[in-house]
């Protein structure tokens, strides 16, 4: 775009172009930048705000700047508990989507161009379906006289129909079935940058099939495990519809709990201070996460 | 150019049309400018907001130019909302429909209005036991025992504790206070105490009492065998034999707890003239016998006279009406937070 006038150096000119451009650039994406932050930051900054305030039981809450709620749920050995059954939870599930969805990532990632397409959108079709419908489905294939305990029965394996609605193991699979497109589709975003040649080579100097894989592939697609990882960790970590359907009355997880102090028993101060203590956990676990894997995986690299 | 011109003046007319937008929501013109008042109620959605609107709405209030529309959202939503905006000079709701044992709960806030009972000429036929001053009663039914004939015979609440039901009592989550006055009562003590109910649970826990989390689901666990014997609405059990499931239903002999569903009006109700209008039109036998054959609620007005069969299978004998078991609701409106923590952390525990 710029060209240098006769005479004058590119040192002083186009710099001082490039500047007037770059601040022009840096204007033109203040608006969207502040509304986007606003939509962000705002219900945060307020739902802080609240978890500060006293609990009234019918003006909601009182005005205070008081950390009693944050104290009160780390005392509260009920909701420890919650914390570290959600934490578990969640790293159970991120952990086998992980394992579940690398080869199929990879399958696709491979799969013949023709095929690709059909491939995505048969991971994407769950997404088309709501996390509420996709447990109500759950809750049939689940239940006592779900499709599961039939064919069992018909089959002649057990003759009392097994418990698995309403228990953890429910939870853990309902979470994992809504998190795992995500974490394919991440994956095989990543491993399709990796050049298939790279293996051909490995195999070359003698490495099977899976070293290849442990050694060459997967530690080029650590930034699609990470990024996968991160994502699907902080959806388990926050996940409602499935605990809430599939865990039943006798399970309890943060988020569900969030919104039972909210608009059960109607204290917003405590249910803003569980969900911090909730987003704080989350990103320090996310953090921490993060760079455990970086760290491991730059010293094999080494 | 041309093109540009037309993209300015779109931008420009995007821009003034977005400010006249905001600038007349910001003034609240629109609603109360265009058209006629329309009464907003805040009520549960599916089936409950379908009737309201097949047997109030259309036929009794639309031809009187009464303009209805719904919000609507679970009860726990509604009852933060009316609280939030009981300062508020106009709140959004002009109905809200609750349970007694919430609507209590809410009249204690001071959101409700006293109702003009000149403006609710129906409200004369009400039943006086159901009425309160700060709702109109809509529907109510009572807890009975509802159960597998094929495979129990309950009479009372009690009958839940025989050994013989061992691991095939069940319990619905949602139904935890009304189910602590089930064990109080069984366990002889009143529904303003409900220490004794407490240790009755527990007794229930080690008979390995079932807990679903909602009413389908225990319709479910009925019809499979799951569990033979509840305590449930006697309108939830009509529902249920309408959808095949093989149950029956016996008021128990402590006498059953009754439920009931209202209407209040909120203080800053926008639309007065048009909730005092549905309050009314609620009140209509045509209305009552129209829930009560399609919900299994018994009618709360004395002039809705139900066919004789039907009348037996949904609504109270007078020697039943004698003995239901009446809620403190300022007990439960008190104890309410205790009472939940209880259910969660040792009950369900």
């Amino acid at each position: 775009m710029s060209i240098a006038a006769p005479g004058a150096s590119a040192h002083s000119i186009i710099p001082a172009a490039g500047r007037t451009a770059q601040a022009r650039s840096v204007l033109l994406a203040v608006p969207a930048t502040l509304l986007v932050a606003a939509i962000l930051g705002l219900p945060l900054v307020l739902l802080f705000r609240y978890s500060l305030n006293q609990y009234d039981r019918y003006d909601l809450m009182r005005e205070a700047l008081t950390l009693d709620n944050y104290v009160a749920i780390f005392r509260d050995a009920f909701f420890r508990n919650v914390l570290l059954r959600t934490i578990l939870v969640a790293a159970i599930s991120t952990a086998v989507a992980l394992a579940l969805a690398l080869p199929v990532a990879y399958f696709i990632a491979r799969a013949p161009a023709r095929f690709k397409s059909a491939l995505i959108i048969l991971v994407v079709f769950p997404l088309l379906v709501g996390n509420l419908v996709r447990a109500a489905g759950w809750m049939a294939v689940m239940g006592n006289r779900g499709f599961v305990n039939q064919l069992l029965l018909g089959l002649g394996l057990i003759d009392e129909p097994l418990e698995i609605l309403y228990t953890p193991t429910a939870v853990v699979i309902g979470i994992i079935a809504v998190v795992l497109p995500f974490m394919t589709l991440t994956l095989q975003s990543v491993l399709e940058q990796i050049d298939p040649s790279l293996e051909e080579a490995a195999g070359n100097l003698g490495a099977r099939p899976f070293t290849a894989f442990r050694r060459v592939v997967l530690p080029l697609a650590m930034p699609g495990v990470i990024a996968g990882t991160v994502l699907v960790f902080i959806l388990c970590m926050n996940a409602y519809a499935t605990p809430v359907l599939l865990g039943g009355p006798r399970f309890h997880m943060m988020a569900p709990q969030v919104y039972e102090q909210i608009t059960g028993q109607s204290n917003w101060p405590f249910g803003g201070a569980l969900a911090f203590i909730l987003m704080g956990t989350t990103l320090a676990l996310t953090i921490a996460s993060t760079q455990l894997m970086q760290k491991s995986y730059a010293r094999r690299a080494l | 150019m041309a093109d540009a011109r037309k993209l300015q003046l779109t931008r420009r007319a995007f821009g003034s049309g977005a400010g006249a937008l905001a600038s007349s929501a910001a003034l609240g013109i629109g609603r109360a400018r265009a058209q006629p008042a329309t009464c907003v109620v805040g009520t549960w959605g599916g089936d409950y907001q379908n009737l309201l609107d097949a047997n109030i709405v259309k036929p009794l209030l639309e031809p009187k130019g009464v303009n209805v529309q719904w919000d609507v959202a679970a009860q726990g939503p509604r009852k933060n909302k009316l609280m939030a905006e009981r300062r508020l000079p106009r709140g959004t709701l002009d109905i809200a429909c609750l349970s007694d044992v919430d609507m209590y709960d809410i009249s204690l806030s001071g959101a409700l209005d006293t109702l003009d009972e000149s403006k609710v000429p129906n409200l004369k036929n009400a039943v006086a036991a159901l009425r309160h001053a700060y709702a109109v009663p809509h529907i109510y039914s009572g807890m009975v025992l509802v159960y597998n004939p094929a495979h129990a015979q309950p009479n009372a609440y009690a009958d839940l504790w025989d050994e013989k039901y061992r691991g095939k009592v069940g319990l619905v989550d949602l139904l935890f206070t009304q189910i602590l006055i089930v064990a109080t009562v069984a366990a002889g003590g009143t529904p303003s105490d409900f220490e004794p109910g407490k240790k009755k649970l527990m007794e229930l826990k080690k008979l390995g009492v079932r807990v679903l989390p909602s009413n389908e689901a225990m319709a479910q666990a009925l019809q499979s065998g799951e569990v033979w014997i509840t305590p449930m609405w006697r309108a939830r059990c009509v529902q249920w034999q309408n959808a095949g499931i093989p149950v029956a239903n016996v008021a128990p002999a402590e006498g059953a707890i009754p439920i009931l569903f209202e209407f209040g009006v909120p203080k800053n109700a926008p639309d007065k003239e048009g909730a005092y209008a549905f309050l009314n039109a609620s009140l209509e036998p045509a209305a009552q016998i129209g829930f009560a054959q399609k919900m299994g609620y018994a009618p709360t007005v004395a002039n809705a006279q139900l066919p004789p069969e039907q009348a037996q299978k949904l609504t109270f004998s007078a020697a039943e009406q004698a003995k239901l078991v009446k809620t403190d609701y300022d007990y439960v409106a008190k104890e309410y937070q205790n009472l939940k923590q209880w259910w969660d952390r040792e009950f369900l525990a």
